[in-house]
């Protein structure tokens, strides 16, 4: 799906858990996250922690819109 | 480590007075072997029927299938960790009857990994087991938990099936077998020079350990592989009663213990072994869910081979889906490694034929063999008779089958004919070695 | 007796050459130019009718063209189509591809064509319809035309599972298990792989990994301040009633799901339909999938310009990628639209 929305011009992020998958599909720009039921946080984890990990990944994946790469690019996160 | 395998042939098997084997022919007495098996109270009914290669019969929801065997030098069980406490397998003399097998059938309730066998027509080409009289232990359990849940654990059965391969073994214990096999593969340091100038082999099984919750995974000696980290394994034990099958996965991708028992590519690495190359062993890994489990088992196997020395590695993997992200992230370590890798799996291409054939892929993985399409469409006429329930196929969420589709209907038909994936063919895409299926594009 | 059509053009319709190629669709009943040989070695159909169209014509009317072809084959009863052989001609090999391709979406019956490799018409439409490895040049008409004519007779003679290698005709990106006539054993295959493999010899993989086919990166979002971000996912989050009825696998159907005023998506009043995961923890906060709340706190601090009001949701469990590509590019369209400046894709 990712490949046909940048296909049309959008720059596109993807966020997923399977990085080897994304890559095989083609997707250009990639942001990790933690897994695949909750991605974007870990329900074992305080409401805190899951907002900060969330905002951070989705932060990173912001920016990536912005990156001028020339090649498929796992962008790296911290939390 | 020294093995050596009796095979007695089985010609026939038939019920009599005497669990007995002469003259190619294996008697059951079936009264005492059904006692044998109740002596597991979870096991509220239970039946034992004979299926022979051509007859036209049916049989579904297939959950197991187990080479009957004995040990001949020790009062050890047959499958450590399984049927009985750890012993070290592999070494000394075990007795096998050949060219059958015994298999856990539901009496009525199929799972998610449980698959169907058809011993005559069209469908008999799906399955090796189609070639094999099958010795079906048809039973049902107070497993009351489970039994409408789609994945099931399928313990008693599984395990009832275990002991009645125990028991049948047993019968040539005392006995001279037709032929000895011989297995015998000496410390990886203590080669000599001329094997150790060959190319050096491992070969990497990637067994199914998916379910984080015990009882569904592959055990070896006894331990669920979903809490385990690669090792290496002598060839024999593996081939010893090591390693057990799980109950989970669609049943075409499934290695059944019966495969583990004959696993046909440790066999063929054994024929080359000191002819053109020098087998160091197996590693054994595993299949996990999360992204960092499946790097750390990649990371493992590859450390593992490098240590050894290997040069080249045969990979396979028990699964397909998420699964080849497993086989890609090992295919891809070992040969960062520089260990020469060939890889052997099935496909999932989709009914039409036009999916992405692994879900990952990787330019290193250069060398494939496959071995089927999981979600190839089987139709297939009635049979006969059939061993278990055939709506099972339909009603109990196996892979393969559904109870209703807006094209196709129900996967089992009112005349007894049916309609399937691949997906439910009893080990049927037999990576572990057998597989005279390729894949190709049409 | 089955009936066959064949599609020419004016050069082999013996019309004339480059100066003839605006020559307007014709459908001539009987037999021109290559349709003879075709008939000749056709078994299981005769050939009826040609169609003769220029090669400029299509190439500049291609709508028109194939409308006008259409058009006038509904009149005539056919069973199988063909085209060409078109060899090396590129205008050509296309021309046969667009028609092949509209009378199978109409007559929904088999066409077959014949190219050369490097007749551009090959990558264009191998996956749609059977194409036989054609020559480079007009004197290998007859062969070309043979093996149109095998492929026909066994399409004709029910025979859809043809192989490629086997067929002579260009892989279609279809997969499918078969057994060699002559079996061995998965495990004799791969020990003697890789023994060529150890020994740098030439093997052949079963599974030839396609070459990944990339798209062009886009253009970055030069200042995010002023773009309007778009959120999607594959996690399957609706409202808790599901109102496009999104099958929770195998997905066909997608669904965009107004957010205004929202400052986080409620748990209760959004829900994930996926089965191919525990939902627990996606029904009990739906931002673990589609991040809302950081968004909005995003948006409000000025770190993007705005959140558009519509996330699009659909299933990516057991969905095949023909069905996927197709969402996307429902989606792309309403994009557009809404003048969305770049996109987050949230993928379980």
């Amino acid at each position: 799906m990712v490949k046909e929305v940048e296909k049309a011009g959008f720059p596109v992020v993807i966020l997923c858990n399977l990085i080897p998958v994304a890559r095989s599909v083609g997707a250009n720009k990639i942001v990790p996250t933690i897994s695949i039921p909750y991605p974007l946080g870990d329900p074992a984890t305080s409401k805190e922690e899951q907002y900060k990990l969330r905002r951070h990944r989705v932060e990173v994946a912001l920016d990536a819109l912005t990156e001028d790469i020339k090649e498929q690019t796992v962008f790296k996160v911290k939390i | 480590m020294k093995l050596e395998i009796g095979n007695f042939h089985v010609k026939d098997v038939c019920f009599g007075t005497e669990t007995s084997f002469s003259n190619g022919t294996l008697i059951i007495d079936k009264q005492a072997a059904i006692d044998y098996i109740k002596e597991d109270e979870h096991i509220t009914t239970c039946d034992i029927q004979i299926a022979k290669p051509g007859e036209s019969i049916r049989i579904v929801p297939v959950k197991e299938a187990i080479e009957p065997r004995c040990r001949v030098n020790a009062d050890h069980p047959l499958f450590p960790g399984v049927t009985g406490e750890v012993h070290p397998v592999g070494e000394g003399r075990t007795h096998a009857l050949k060219g059958c097998s015994v298999l856990a059938v539901g009496e009525h309730w199929g799972s998610f990994g449980d698959g169907l066998i058809d011993m005559s027509g069209e469908g008999a080409k799906y399955s090796l087991f189609s070639s094999l009289i099958n010795i079906c232990l048809v039973a049902d359990t107070d497993e009351e938990f489970e039994r409408h849940e789609q994945q099931k654990k399928n313990r008693a059965l599984r395990w009832g099936a275990h002991r009645l391969a125990e028991y049948l073994g047993n019968a040539v214990k005392e006995l001279q077998p037709d032929d000895i096999e011989e297995y015998e593969l000496g410390a990886i340091t203590k080669r000599s020079a001329e094997v150790n100038a060959l190319p050096s082999v491992v070969y990497v099984l990637q067994g199914q350990s998916q379910m984080e919750e015990d009882g569904y995974n592959d055990l070896v000696y006894g331990w669920d592989m979903n809490n385990y980290l690669p090792t290496l394994m002598h060839p024999n034990e593996i081939i010893d009663g090591a390693v057990i099958s799980g109950s989970f996965m669609p049943c075409s991708s499934k290695w059944s213990t019966y495969d583990f028992q004959n696993n046909p590519t440790i066999k063929e690495l054994y024929k080359e072994h000191g002819k053109s190359i020098n087998f160091l062993g197996v590693i054994m890994s595993n299949l996990n869910v999360s992204l960092e489990q499946k790097e750390r088992s990649a990371v493992y196997v590859a450390q593992i081979a490098k240590s050894l020395g290997a040069d080249g590695a045969v990979l396979a993997e028990e699964g397909y889906g998420n699964p080849d992200a497993d086989f890609i992230a090992c295919f891809v370590a070992l040969e960062d490694a520089g260990v020469k890798t060939v890889g052997v799996t099935n496909e999932c291409t989709g009914r039409d034929g036009q999916s992405q054939p692994l879900v990952a892929l990787d330019e290193k993985a250069n060398a494939i063999v496959s071995c089927g399409n999981v979600s190839q469409l089987i139709r297939l006429p009635a049979m006969e008779r059939v061993i278990g329930e055939l709506e099972a196929l339909s009603r109990d969420g196996l892979s393969g089958g559904w109870s209703g589709d807006e094209i196709l209907g129900s996967s089992v038909k009112e005349d007894g004919s049916i309609i399937m994936e691949n997906n439910a063919m009893f080990c049927g895409d037999q990576v572990s070695g057998w597989s005279p299926k390729t894949m190709t594009e049409f | 007796m089955k009936k066959a059509v064949l599609y020419i053009n004016q050069f082999f319709a013996g019309v004339g050459g480059e100066t003839e190629a605006d020559f307007e669709p014709e459908i001539r009943e009987g037999l021109v130019g290559p349709a003879l040989e075709l008939d000749k070695q056709l078994q299981n159909a005769e050939v009826t009718h040609t169609v003769i169209c220029g090669d400029n014509f299509i190439g500049s009317n291609q709508e028109e063209a194939v409308k006008r072809i259409l058009e006038g084959l509904e009149g005539i009863e056919f069973d199988i189509f063909f085209a060409g052989p078109a060899f090396q001609a590129g205008r050509y090999g296309s021309a046969c591809g667009f028609i092949c391709r509209a009378v199978r979406e109409k007559f929904g019956v088999e066409t077959v064509s014949s190219m050369h490799v490097e007749n551009p018409g090959v990558l264009m439409f191998k996956k749609e319809l059977y194409i036989a490895e054609g020559g480079h040049i007009a004197a290998k008409m007859r062969k070309d035309i043979k093996k149109m004519a095998n492929i026909g007779d066994k399409l004709l003679a029910g025979e859809t599972m043809l192989r490629a290698e086997a067929e002579e005709f260009f892989p279609r990106g279809i997969r499918h298990q078969f057994w060699p006539e002559e079996a061995k054993p998965a495990a004799i295959r791969a020990v003697e792989m890789l023994k060529k493999k150890l020994a740098g010899e030439e093997y052949q993989t079963e599974l030839p990994i396609p070459k990944s086919d990339r798209v062009e990166i886009a253009k970055p979002v030069v200042d995010l301040s002023k773009a309007r971000i778009a959120l999607m996912n594959t996690g399957g989050i609706v409202p808790v009633d599901n109102p496009d009825k999104i099958q929770s696998a195998s997905a066909t159907r997608w669904g965009k799901y107004d957010i205004s005023g929202m400052d986080h998506l409620e748990s209760g009043v959004f829900k994930t339909i996926h089965a191919g995961f525990d939902p627990a923890a996606a029904d009990a906060d739906p931002n673990v999938i589609m991040p809302i709340d950081v968004m909005r706190a995003f948006e409000k601090e000025g770190k993007i310009g705005e959140l558009y009001k519509d996330f699009y949701s659909t299933v990516g469990t057991g969905t095949t990628e023909a069905e996927a590509r197709r969402m996307a590019q429902e989606i792309v369209v309403h994009m557009k639209e809404a003048q969305v400046d770049a996109v987050l894709m949230v993928s379980t």
